[in-house]
């Protein structure tokens, strides 16, 4: 079952390059929604179907695939996981659903953004290292194409420079998984036997180190971060709907699964550390917003600070903080897509991102009055506005972590009081007072153009009044990765003392 | 041979100049030509019903304390009452609006006449007559004796307004005919239409009687010697292009900040000033009357209308920048009209004389939308 996620969008996209290359774009188009959409279909009837109450893995397949060298074809779907694969599925259709039907080389570009989707889906699914490291690494050439051929002015530079960093980070990450194999002589590369090996604590520092480094460069945490503005910047607006919405979650992913799942004991003594560099990342993220002038990079450094929420909270590892990480996963999953769906919409229309040039875009009669208000509605949600998925995720961030490092959660509080600052600079420069000269000719938007950022906003209010649709999948699975299923206890998530107590157990 | 004094140096000399020259404040041009003569079509037909409603008020809701149906014209069925809750209308407020803005800001003899002891007369006659059997409205207006003599002032208002809509509706609407027979191709013809229109009428005279118990009260009686274009064009152009309420523009209403001028002369939210697109904070236009003409567009003008990149999306404010096109016709078919001496005289002392009269017209227009509407 778990496989056609993977392997409908890959055979999809492999179909798609086979097609006459001489059909109109708005046929690849129409094919690579169909595909999407099956794909987002199946998602759910897994997510249908998906016991929340069982903490192991669910819908495994697994056959070995190279026995000599650990590796094995070995899918799995719990609590962590699945949340993310639906978020892919989702973002993906939205994606190709907001691509100009007369975009060029289209038959390229969409077999491109399918093969992105089935390798995600695979990293997320993989029970196995080696095969969770190919597929972090094998949706980086898609993107390195999809950033190169259709993004702006200097989108060589910013292709290369995310090639670049996101190799070392596959490099680090891949070390860190031989390592622990080699250290603990195991013989296979499988996920749920190296959980259960301890290696000395010196050991896990180094390895853990080598896999902070390579995920903090994908996330990106603060100073691995320089290629993530350059790449949103350059990128199409459904590029970075995908890149913000789901690739940067392959990182906090990484970090949830595997560093804590396998480094247990040298994450909870680094755990301070990296709770204090979440706080810097996320204030050098929100400080730099305020300085930006071009609308995507407001977004794109906001991701920076929303993602190293994230970073808190795993790092306060109890189930509370870890629920909460995932559920800011989905947050700003759904936020930065909506986000940069609409300053796309913005570009298009103006044919410019500059807070300094556009005024009034709210306007009712010229201007872009939904735009405009869904804009509204997104940073609100990504200011933590109650009624909003954004509050949800970051009331969860920070009750989960405060109890642990107080400080730390109070710095990035701050940061998120610093998202109303940028957001409300860029609003209120962008989408108040007069339409400008320069675009009071503005061209219709479509409603095409507006039902994927209708979509989005209307389950960031849902998520944000019911959150236990998500959190239902994974307050369960999320604990496991801190405590060991036999010492698991039905404790409630919101049972802060009781969650300590089972941290320092562990 | 041909004499001129010196070159203007006024910010707005151009305009000047092409005055001077026999040219009007907004130029020639084909789109300019469709726009106007489309959007005065349209205004026509709207102007139609309002006059007509303003004088059906003024004759037959004569101090009619509370005049639910003031808008159905007589005509209340169940049927108009639906379509008025469900907004199938015309919104005849608006008309209601200019007549107030003309009322508060006065000018030519009708404001003259209704402060006079003969206006005071008549209406405390009619408002005898109106409320004869009813002694509590009799003792209501013994102890408060202005209020009901200024309903009357404002309903003289809803009648003189009336009236000179009535005429500037046929003037529209028989523009559009000679446009529609070919025989209208450029600004300055439409120029001269109005201009001849509003010449042709000039002392057309200005009354208003009431018929109360089978017997006529004269409130404006012809003996006022009140006529159309001095008493009715004119301060309308003053109160509701120049002025203003109706069109709230550019200009702050920021009270606090002293951004309202403290003189009423010195007001610019009229027509002329009027920013098409809205801006929160600072008036709504496209107004009512915007809504009311696009019911009313020929299908040419909606062409084009549709052809521009928002098309029909923002279809209020292409009708307010045509019609504040069409205002500054008809503005220049005013100041022609009124100008001391005709612009082609070769006195020099009737060209100075024109030069500041212009001039006085320009100081006006420095922050109209002059330029804007000649930009595009």
């Amino acid at each position: 079952m778990l496989s056609a996620l993977i392997w409908i969008p890959i055979l999809g996209a492999i179909a798609i390059a086979l097609l006459p290359p001489d059909w109109e774009a708005y046929r690849y188009r129409k094919i690579a929604i169909t595909i999407a959409s099956v794909v987002l279909l199946w998602t759910l009837v897994l997510g249908y179907n998906f016991n929340p109450d069982q903490v192991s893995m669910q819908f495994v397949e697994r056959f070995e695939w190279l026995p000599s060298l650990g590796i094995s074809y070995h899918l799995g779907l719990d609590g962590l996981s699945l949340p993310l694969i639906v978020l892919n599925s989702f973002l993906t259709l939205v994606a190709i659903y907001s691509t100009d039907e007369k975009i060029g080389r289209s038959r390229f570009y969409f077999a491109l953004m399918l093969f992105l989707s089935g390798g995600v889906a695979g990293a997320f699914l993989a029970q196995n290292l080696l095969l969770f490291f190919l597929f972090y690494e094998f949706e980086v050439i898609p993107l390195y194409f999809l950033i190169a051929i259709w993004g702006g002015s200097r989108r060589g530079y910013a292709a290369m420079k995310f090639l670049i960093y996101t190799a070392l980070s596959g490099f680090l990450v891949l070390a860190s998984f031989l390592g622990i194999v080699w250290f603990t002589q195991g013989t296979t590369f499988d996920y749920e036997p190296l959980r259960s090996s301890a290696l000395p604590l010196d050991l896990q520092f180094w390895l853990l180190g080598m896999l902070l480094v390579g995920l903090f460069i994908k996330i990106p945490i603060f100073p691995f971060h320089t290629w993530l503005p350059d790449a949103h910047v350059e990128a199409s607006t459904p590029v970075s709907v995908l890149l913000a919405g789901v690739l940067l979650k392959l990182g906090t992913y990484g970090l949830l699964r595997f560093g804590v799942g396998l480094f247990r004991e040298a994450w909870i003594v680094l755990a301070p550390g990296l709770a204090w560099l979440a706080a810097v990342s996320a204030l050098y993220g929100a400080l730099t917003a305020i300085a930006q002038q071009d609308m995507k990079k407001v977004v794109a450094y906001s991701s920076i600070a929303h993602m190293a929420y994230i970073l808190l909270a795993t790092a306060a590892t109890t189930p509370l903080s870890l629920m909460a990480a995932v559920y800011q996963m989905i947050g700003h999953g759904l936020i930065s897509a909506l986000l940069f769906l609409l300053v796309g919409v913005v570009y298009q229309k103006t044919g410019t991102r500059d807070v300094r040039v556009l005024h009034g875009l709210l306007n009712p009669e010229r201007g872009l009055p939904l735009v405009g208000s869904l804009t509204i509605l997104g940073v609100m949600a990504s200011a933590g506005i109650p009624g909003m998925i954004g509050f949800i995720a970051e009331f969860l961030v920070f009750r989960g972590s405060f109890p642990l490092f107080p400080i730390a959660t109070l710095l990035c509080m701050i940061g998120t009081g610093l998202t109303a600052v940028y957001f409300l600079l860029m609003v209120n420069n962008v989408f108040f007072g007069r339409l400008t000269t320069p675009v009071t000719q503005m061209p219709q938007v479509q409603w095409s153009e507006r039902l994927p950022a209708i979509a989005l906003a209307v389950l960031i209010v849902v998520l944000g009044l019911q959150p236990s649709w998500i959190s239902r999948w994974s307050e369960l699975n999320t604990a496991t990765l801190i405590v060991d299923p036999a010492l698991r206890v039905e404790i409630p998530a919101t049972d802060l003392a009781q969650q300590n107590k089972i941290r320092q157990l562990d | 041979m041909t004499t001129r004094i010196a070159t203007s140096r006024h910010p707005l000399a151009e305009y000047i100049k092409r005055l001077e020259a026999g040219q009007d404040l907004l130029q020639d041009s084909p789109l300019n030509v469709v726009e106007v003569v489309g959007i005065l079509k349209s205004y026509g037909v709207v102007l139609d019903a309002y006059s007509r409603n303003l004088i059906y008020i003024s004759e037959n809701q004569f101090l009619v304390l509370f005049p639910f149906f003031k808008y159905f014209n007589g005509d209340v069925s169940l049927k108009r009452l639906t379509a008025h809750w469900f907004h199938d209308r015309l919104n005849y407020e608006y008309a209601e609006y200019c007549m107030k803005s003309m009322f508060w800001h006065g000018g030519g003899k009708l404001d003259a006449y209704l402060d006079s002891p003969e206006f005071v007369k008549n209406a405390k006659a009619a408002i005898q007559a109106q409320w004869r059997n009813n002694p509590f409205m009799l003792g209501l207006n013994a102890l408060f004796p202005d209020y009901l003599p200024e309903q009357v002032r404002m309903l003289s208002y809803y009648s003189g307004l009336g009236q000179f809509w009535r005429v500037m509706s046929d003037m529209f609407l028989s523009l559009s005919d000679r446009y529609d027979k070919g025989e209208i191709t450029s600004i300055p013809q439409v120029v001269q239409h109005i201009l001849d229109g509003l010449v042709a009428d000039a002392s057309k005279p200005i009354t208003y009687s009431v018929q109360l118990r089978g017997e006529t009260y004269d409130i404006i009686p012809q003996s006022a010697g009140l006529t159309f274009l001095m008493d009715t064009a004119v301060p309308y152009v003053e109160a509701i292009f120049f002025r203003g309420t109706p069109f709230p523009g550019t200009v702050s209403y920021n009270a606090q900040a002293h951004q309202i001028p403290s003189g009423q002369g010195d007001f610019t939210y009229g027509a002329l000033y009027a920013d098409p697109i809205p801006v929160g904070g600072s008036g709504i236009p496209p107004t009512l009357l915007m809504q009311d003409m696009r019911h009313f567009l020929p299908s040419y003008l909606h062409d084009v209308y549709r052809q521009t990149p928002r098309q029909e999306d923002d279809l209020r404010v292409q009708i307010c920048q045509s019609f504040q096109k069409s205002m500054f016709c008809v503005t220049t078919a005013a100041i022609k009209g009124l100008a001391p001496h005709p612009f082609d005289s070769q006195n020099p002392q009737h060209q100075q004389e024109n030069r500041q009269y212009l001039q006085g017209w320009m100081d006006r227009f420095e922050t109209s939308r002059l330029l804007t509407v000649n930009e595009a």
